[in-house]
């Protein structure tokens, strides 16, 4: 298995006026291509601030993060924005659709910003997408007619629509009720399965990390070590 | 120099349109739509703005109808009482200091204009002159024009008759008057007045004549301009049968802007022919007396005028106008761009989450700059037409109302009802800068909100 996401010591620092806090204290994860890595730790631990180093919104104040054997630190912000496109999905904590879009319109919007394909190809994609997350019923509505776990589908559709090599989601679960949230994660691990895309999610749920393939455990801003999840033993794997 | 700044300029424009194409370059029908339901979303906001936006396009549009119409009137007005678009005018000197206003056989001069000028429309030859008039009850000094008024059609489509008959001033030895002067003379249509008047060889002259007619007062113009057959004012002044005062040329709408051009032509084309011209002087004809006779020549010059030389005078009301309408503009353009920047600012932080997510899933900075750009354009677009739209029917509205002006501003205004001209033109270039003016609001902060950082998307509140 080889690796799609390489973070080695790692380290960011926020200036808090004049104090330094050090959300992340030199980390260093591999991601291999296809895993359903959980990374998992208490509140403060960094994983946010993780996830945003691997999803290149945020920049590490030392250390590497290869992302699909790209050197990010190399890289200018419109190359940066350029991989982030092709690369990777983003589902959030909390949706982040466009609410003036319709649902067909914010699954299609990274498929626009590529500009690689004609209006039929996108429109199946799009369709094709809804009708796996379910909600091929509800393309003409709008975000706000939606419930939060039709919502988060949504944003998983709309993560997926460019076929990207790795999916980023940060507590994907933590706005949903505990059923919804294990519809998501169940939806995501499918996906995850018959696409071949590697997911990275953060939790800090036992039950949304059973899901995983591995886990990362992080604590004040260090990474504890890599485990297999019970769960994920006991299925098998 | 030229060459540095045209290159310059160049550049700019070229990188301008580099930017331009960058930032609009690939706009879809997403793009489009999403300014559209922002605007909608935000539907009173967005009502608010572009209900002020087009309130001050409207009102612009009434202030350079109203600008346009003073000029207009002012143009027409002057243009039928004492001046043509250009005018060939002479000067007469049978001594060095005594000049008179005399082209002397104009027929000849006629001949050369009319091969100078193919952007004619037709030329009238007028006398000048200026002289005391007599009545029982009193007198006063006015300038005379000599006109043949079979030969000037035009001339009873401005001036309009509050008594007597304009036809009658084809007669020998008539009169016609403006109300005011008619007042202060104290006399009536069929009165006789007498005028007198130094000849050039300066003799005393007089003439009686009668009043044929009474015209409505047309501003300033009409209190020292009065009208008297030119074969009588050749009379008055002991003139040769083929003399005029001067020749006043009107020229094709499509060739106004060219005048200062076609009066150089002209120019050449009378030296060539011998005649002795005056230098350029940017005056009225009746100040330039003094002048000429302090200079030391004899015989005849003559002087080639715009009908902006003649009404020299008029230009502060004109600058005056256009000063208000300018003033105006900027403090209502200023209120306009103010409104925007809030507006965006407002709706920026609104939407920093949703531009933040954006810019996590992949979209460039310049189209961020775009989504802001094409919603205040579209909002100006919408705002302006619509504004443009209503100025124009207002001043529809306002012309048909016929509103008077105040007598002491129908001096300046040479018309006695306010008259707005609106034309297609001037409402394109208003929608066109208003909404241009509207884009460049926008800008700044829509630089800003590309600048947003793509974690700001990862923020859960606000
Ligand atoms: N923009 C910021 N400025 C200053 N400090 C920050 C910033 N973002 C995060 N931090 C700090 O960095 C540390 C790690 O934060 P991070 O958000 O990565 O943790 P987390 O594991 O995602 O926590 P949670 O489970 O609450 O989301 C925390 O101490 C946090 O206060
Ligand atoms: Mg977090």
């Amino acid at each position: 298995m080889s690796a799609i996401v390489s973070v080695r010591g790692a380290v960011k620092e926020y200036a808090l006026g004049a104090v330094k806090v050090q959300a992340l204290r030199g980390v260093d994860l591999e991601v291999g291509e296809g895993e359903f890595l959980s990374i998992a730790g208490p509140s403060g631990s960094g994983k946010t601030t993780l996830l945003n180093l691997i999803g290149c919104v945020d920049t590490a104040t030392s250390g590497v993060v290869q992302v699909a054997g790209k050197d990010t630190a190399s890289l200018s912000e419109r190359q940066l924005t350029e991989l982030r496109l092709n690369t990777i999905g983003f589902i959030f904590q909390s949706f982040n659709l466009v609410s003036v879009l319709s649902v067909l319109q914010n699954v299609e919007l990274p498929l626009l910003l590529q500009r690689r394909f004609s209006g039929k190809e996108r429109h199946d994609r799009v369709l094709d997408l809804l009708g796996r997350v379910g909600l091929a019923d509800h393309a003409k509505h709008r975000p706000s007619e939606l419930s939060g776990g039709q919502r988060q589908r949504v944003a998983i559709a709309r993560a997926l629509v460019t076929r990207p090599q790795i999916v980023l989601a940060d507590e994907p679960t933590a706005n949903l009720d505990s059923v919804t949230g294990e519809n998501i994660l169940a939806l995501m691990r499918e996906l995850n399965r018959t696409e071949r895309t590697t997911f990275i999610f953060s939790t800090h749920d036992a039950k949304v990390m059973a899901h995983a393939s591995a886990v990362v455990r992080i604590a004040d801003g260090r990474v504890l070590g890599r485990e297999a999840p019970a769960a994920a033993q006991a299925e098998g794997h | 120099m030229k060459w540095v700044l045209l290159s310059a300029a160049g550049a700019l424009a070229l990188g301008l349109f580099a930017w331009l194409w960058r930032v609009f370059g690939g706009t879809s029908r997403v793009d489009l739509l999403v300014a559209f339901r922002n605007l909608v979303q935000h539907r009173r906001r967005s009502a608010f703005l572009g209900g002020a936006i087009a309130a001050v396009t409207a009102f612009l549009v009434l202030l350079s109808g109203l600008s346009a119409g003073v000029r207009e009137t002012m143009l027409r007005t002057a243009t039928t009482l004492m001046t043509g678009h250009i005018n060939v005018a002479g000067f007469y000197k049978v001594t060095e200091g005594m000049s008179a206003p005399v082209v002397a056989d104009y027929e000849k001069v006629l001949a050369v204009v009319h091969e100078a000028v193919p952007e004619m429309r037709y030329a009238v030859a007028r006398g000048r002159g200026y002289a005391k008039v007599v009545s029982d009850s009193g007198s006063m000094q006015l300038g005379i024009n000599g006109i043949d008024v079979r030969a000037e059609p035009a001339f009873a489509e401005v001036v309009q008759l509050a008594s007597g008959n304009l036809g009658d001033l084809a007669k020998p030895n008539t009169l016609l008057l403006f109300e005011s002067q008619a007042k202060k003379l104290d006399v009536k249509v069929g009165d006789m007045l007498t005028l007198s008047a130094p000849t050039t060889r300066g003799i005393n002259n007089t003439l009686d004549v009668r009043l044929i007619g009474i015209a409505h007062d047309l501003g300033l113009l009409s209190t020292w301009n009065c009208y008297m057959p030119a074969e009588s004012l050749r009379e008055l002044y002991r003139l040769n049968p083929g003399s005029t005062g001067a020749i006043q040329l009107l020229l094709r709408d499509d060739a106004l802007p060219n005048t200062p051009a076609i009066m150089a032509r002209l120019r050449k084309a009378l030296e060539a022919r011998g005649y002795r011209l005056l230098d350029p002087d940017p005056e009225p004809f009746f100040v330039k007396f003094d002048k000429v006779n302090r200079e030391d020549w004899t015989g005849q010059k003559l002087d080639v005028t715009s009908w902006e030389d003649e009404l020299s005078f008029f230009s502060w009301t004109l600058k005056a106008l256009d000063g208000l309408s300018a003033t105006l503009l900027a403090i209502l353009l200023a209120i306009v761009v103010i409104g925007i920047m809030n507006t965006m600012w407002i709706a920026i932080r609104e939407r920093t989450r949703e531009i933040g997510t954006l810019r996590a899933i992949g979209m460039q900075r310049e189209q961020v700059v775009r989504q802001f750009l094409l919603e205040a354009l579209m909002l100006g677009l919408v705002a302006t037409v619509a504004g443009v739209v209503l100025g124009a029917v207002a001043a529809a509205g306002l012309n048909a109302a016929r509103i008077p002006v105040p007598i002491g501003a129908q001096i300046f205004l040479l018309s006695n009802h306010l008259f707005f001209a609106v034309h297609a033109g001037t409402l394109a270039s208003a929608v066109a800068a208003i909404t241009l003016v509207t884009g460049l609001a926008a800008l700044y902060p829509s630089l800003r909100a590309a600048k947003l950082r793509p974690v700001s998307a990862m923020q859960h509140f606000g």
